[in-house]
């Protein structure tokens, strides 16, 4: 018997799950499960019981969190999807003041009818525990499929810890620093074979913070080259802004940095 | 070097009394390549977006030998930075291990520091235990080594790593407008002969490689004291020195990625689709990696970036040369552009030394 | 102590294993014995009988278990080199691998590579007493250790076995040590931190049953295996009975990733446990940076 697998979301542009729609080989990779439910494409409604459960986007509702937590108790496996899952990702900007005023700020008058339920913007792990992470923006088809290998075997998540310079070098990049352009390869978690910079863009951090990061170090490197701490932490909050570890590693790190300008 | 490959096909005259040393004309080099390209693969350095790299080329003009340091060493072509070593079946336990890429290649253009290292990791992957990828892709390989000109970051001179005494098989010395060509194997003569157009070198030839070795050395910017490395790390292994430059390090792995000297790698399984085979996957790793020393259930033996930098310097300055009697690092500088944070190892020889010369 | 790096064997099996050291030999899992919550005892059988006949190695040898699609582990051996055509890991449920072959059942395939590194000497420990110290999990080697031993019983002087867990029900082979508590050739004695209501043997640190054993310093060899913290402390304790740091043999876990020194992932200082150690004696560990 196949396991079932649902894939729900939450605040996200569904991007992630294009992408799974983008990849034969992915879409082979689920036949594997009963798709019991695909918020992308299905109109019917979710089933009751299912072991995998794949989440994009972030928990911006009440809605959501009570979503999450009726998942948690039914899946055996739990895997967040994309960056604004895995981080709170590009919803995370919204953390940056009260969510009533950004309301405000965006519908004005309107403002009362919409949001309701509204919470600080989060990814997924910080209501309910999270089996396997993908991070990305997008996802990296290959990466979810190695996942849902290990998925099936009930393995355990192996994220990458190193940031991302070393596959960079690799796949032998000019490294952006040294045309003067800020970069975050040097905190972001690795894993995806510097796919920006090898196609000229510089890093995002869209897959995170990497667990072996040195931020303090990062913040003071930035500083050097002519990036300020202030410009530096805009850089990260892109798609760490939701990532209380790292920004509040962030503000101490800023201090530091500081008073090596200093 | 090359045993069994498909180049020694037809038969190979030396034409009367063979000179050790030709010249090559600079303009006759774009042709030498591309007849070596009908027969080999050629691996090159290019300009790639903004720096150099060894690739396989065809068109002789593309390559660049006047480069000053490609961002990867030639050991890509030795270690794949990811490769599958084996396919398997999970369920029945089978093997295969048939499509394995070894086609004779000739790596041209390699400065004699990387060709220092390519010894080096020798002596670790055909030591006791051989390791079988990288046997055959070596023995497929010829080496063209030519001179280069020391830039900022060079430290060769530490090393004694700037001049190649074996382990290539053409060595090409620029003198300008031409280079001077000392054949090291049989294979490299054959290959000079066969698919180059050279002659002797004369007294004034013979004179300009005096001058141009003169130069070299003299082109350093300054040298590096590097006597008794090993028993000043003993007396400075606790030393608040690596508290200092190693609690910095970015963990990044970018030095580890770019020496040419650092080999160490990790192995891991991925599954196919069927979730039935798959393959044993071997990648390059760094031992600045907060999972490279831990073991099972956690315990991690080198908790701390300073201790993880620490170690890979020792392993390159105490834990080869014991083994081995020389250093396990070349003085190419590729880790002095790359780490952010300035460790490097002149840096580090500087600090272990700090104190005794001042 | 010469380097023997692997078992001697110019079989075509061995030659087979030298041209790639990589390939591991299908097994098939022939006996699964649960120790404790976390430690099973798994029996393998080489499914190749070329090189399951050839097959041998030295007590304190390790193996490379592949679980096909999860990866490799180092485990030693705990079968005696005696006990011919099978092999017993004694393995903890601590990592993805170990994990994923908790999962299996008898008549499943794994990958087997090996052995691979330094034994112990027991050729030179012959004609000596033995004192072997074990906390935990080390008692996995020396069980083939212990094994070996018994069957060449005649060749030793007098043995002693000091055995430390956090509890009775953390102890390994309990059921053949409760036995041999009791036999005159062997000196066991078994402590537990924690006891239960069950426990009738000594309770507190492994280190502390010292006081209870008489060594003649000149023929004796000791060996210690058990978790990091554990080594200071016995060797402090051997060093008291008068053991030459040259006569006190230990095994380190390391993460042994390839098994044949190319990895670099078991760097002890400037050896490797895979083909340096695992198994080193006292004063070699004591010229190793990182050892203890």
């Amino acid at each position: 018997m196949r396991p079932t697998a649902v894939i729900l979301s939450l605040a996200s542009d569904y991007g992630c799950q294009v992408q799974i729609s983008n990849f034969p080989e992915i879409l082979e990779m689920l036949s594997t499960f009963d798709l019991g439910y695909w918020q992308f494409v299905s109109s019917g409604d979710m089933p009751d019981a299912y072991e995998v459960a794949l989440i994009e986007g972030a928990v911006t509702t009440d809605e959501h969190v009570e979503l999450l937590e009726k998942v948690r108790a039914t899946a055996s496996c739990v895997i967040a999807l994309g960056a604004c899952a895995a981080t709170g990702g590009i919803p995370g900007l919204a953390i940056a003041g009260p969510v009533r005023g950004q309301l405000k700020e965006v519908y004005g008058s309107g403002e009362k009818k919409v949001g309701a339920g509204a919470r600080k913007p989060a990814p997924i792990s910080d209501y309910i525990t999270v089996d396997f992470t993908i991070p990305g923006c997008p996802i990296d088809p290959a990466e979810l499929s190695r996942v849902l290998q290990r998925a099936i075997r009930a393995l355990v998540d192996t994220p990458q810890r190193q940031s991302m310079c070393g596959e960079c070098k690799i796949a032998e990049n000019m490294c952006f620093w040294l045309a003067g352009t800020p970069c975050l390869g040097m905190i972001a978690r690795s894993g995806c074979n510097a796919t920006c910079v090898s196609r000229g863009r510089p890093c995002t951090a869209c897959r995170g913070i990497a667990q072996d990061a040195n931020i303090e170090s990062a913040y003071a490197f930035a500083a050097q080259n002519k990036c300020d701490a202030d410009q530096f932490e805009s850089l990260i909050k892109i798609y760490n802004a939701a990532n209380e570890q790292a920004t509040q590693k962030a503000v101490t790190s800023k201090k530091t940095a500081q008073e090596v300008v200093s | 070097m090359l045993k069994g490959s498909v180049m020694v096909t037809f038969p190979f005259d030396m034409k009367g009394s063979y000179m050790y040393f030709r010249i090559l004309e600079k303009d006759q080099v774009s042709t030498f390549i591309e007849g070596l390209a009908h027969v080999y693969e050629v691996v090159a350095p290019v300009m790639r977006g903004g720096g150099y790299s060894f690739e396989q080329v065809r068109d002789g003009s593309e390559v660049e030998l006047d480069y000053p340091l490609t961002i990867i060493p030639p050991k890509k072509y030795f270690v794949r930075p990811k490769e599958c070593l084996f396919r398997y079946d999970s369920h029945s336990g089978a093997l295969d291990e048939t499509d394995h890429e070894v086609s004779p290649r000739v790596l041209f253009g390699v400065h004699a520091c990387d060709i220092n290292a390519i010894l080096m990791t020798d002596k670790i992957f055909l030591g006791d235990y051989v390791d079988p990828y990288y046997k055959a892709r070596r023995e497929n390989t010829l080496i063209v080594g030519v001179s280069c000109m020391p830039i900022p970051t060079c430290m060769c001179n530490a090393w004694g790593t700037g001049e190649v005494s074996q382990g290539c098989d053409l060595f090409l010395t620029d003198l300008g407008d031409r280079y001077f060509v000392t054949c090291q194997s049989f294979e490299g003569a054959h290959i000079l002969d066969t698919f180059a157009k050279t002659h002797e070198a004369s007294a004034e030839d013979k004179q300009a490689l005096e001058d141009h070795i003169r130069e070299f050395s003299q082109a350093f910017r300054e040298p590096v004291d590097t006597t008794q490395l090993q028993l000043l790390f003993d007396a400075k292994y606790n030393d608040p020195m690596w508290e200092t430059i190693g609690d910095p390090c970015l963990s990044c792995g970018a030095c580890s990625a770019v020496c040419p000297t650092c080999y160490c790698f990790d192995v891991v399984d991925e599954l196919d689709a069927d979730g039935v085979a798959g393959c044993r996957i071997r990648c390059w790793d760094s031992c600045l990696d907060s999972q490279f020393a831990e073991v099972a259930g956690g315990h991690d033996f080198r908790p701390t970036r300073a201790s993880r930098v620490r170690y890979r310097f020792y392993h390159k300055f105490w834990a080869y040369p014991s083994r081995y009697g020389k250093m396990l690092c070349v003085g190419c500088g590729r880790c002095d552009v790359a780490c952010k944070v300035d460790i490097n190892p002149r840096r580090i020889v500087e600090a272990l030394r700090e104190g005794e010369s001042k | 102590m010469k380097k023997t790096h692997v078992a001697v064997d110019s079989s075509q099996a061995y030659r087979e294993l030298k041209q790639n050291p990589y390939r591991p030999w299908p097994a098939r899992i022939t006996s699964i014995t649960k120790l404790t919550d976390t430690e099973t005892l798994f029996e393998f059988r080489l499914i190749d009988h070329r090189v399951r006949e050839r097959f041998n190695f030295n007590a304190g040898q390790f193996m490379e278990l592949s679980v096909f699609g999860v990866g490799e582990a180092p485990i030693s051996i705990s079968s005696a080199p005696s006990k011919k055509g099978f092999i017993e890991l004694c393995v903890r449920n601590a990592g993805a691998v170990t994990g994923a072959l908790h999962k299996m059942r008898c008549g499943d395939i794994v990958g087997l590579r090996g052995p691979f590194g330094r034994g112990f000497p027991f050729e030179e420990m012959k004609g000596h007493d033995i004192l072997m110290v074990a906390g935990g999990l080390g008692i996995a080697p020396l069980k083939s250790l212990i094994n070996h031993i018994h069957d060449e019983r005649h060749e030793f002087g007098k043995v002693t076995i000091l055995l430390g867990a956090r509890n009775p029900d953390e102890i390994l082979f309990r059921q053949q040590f409760d036995m041999w508590r009791h036999r005159d050739d062997f000196d066991l004695i078994m402590t537990v931190d924690q006891p239960d209501e069950t426990w009738d043997g000594e309770v507190g640190l492994v280190t502390r049953l010292f006081d209870q054993i008489t060594v003649d310093p000149l023929k004796t060899i000791g060996v210690i295996c058990g978790p990091p913290v554990m080594y200071r402390y016995a060797i402090d304790e051997m060093r008291k009975k008068k053991l030459s740091v040259d006569r006190i043999y230990m095994s380190f876990e390391r993460r042994m990733k390839c098994g044949i020194g190319m990895c670099n992932h078991c760097g002890i200082g400037h050896q490797y446990a895979c083909i340096d150690g695992p198994v080193f004696n006292y004063w070699e560990a004591m010229n190793l940076q990182e050892a203890m």
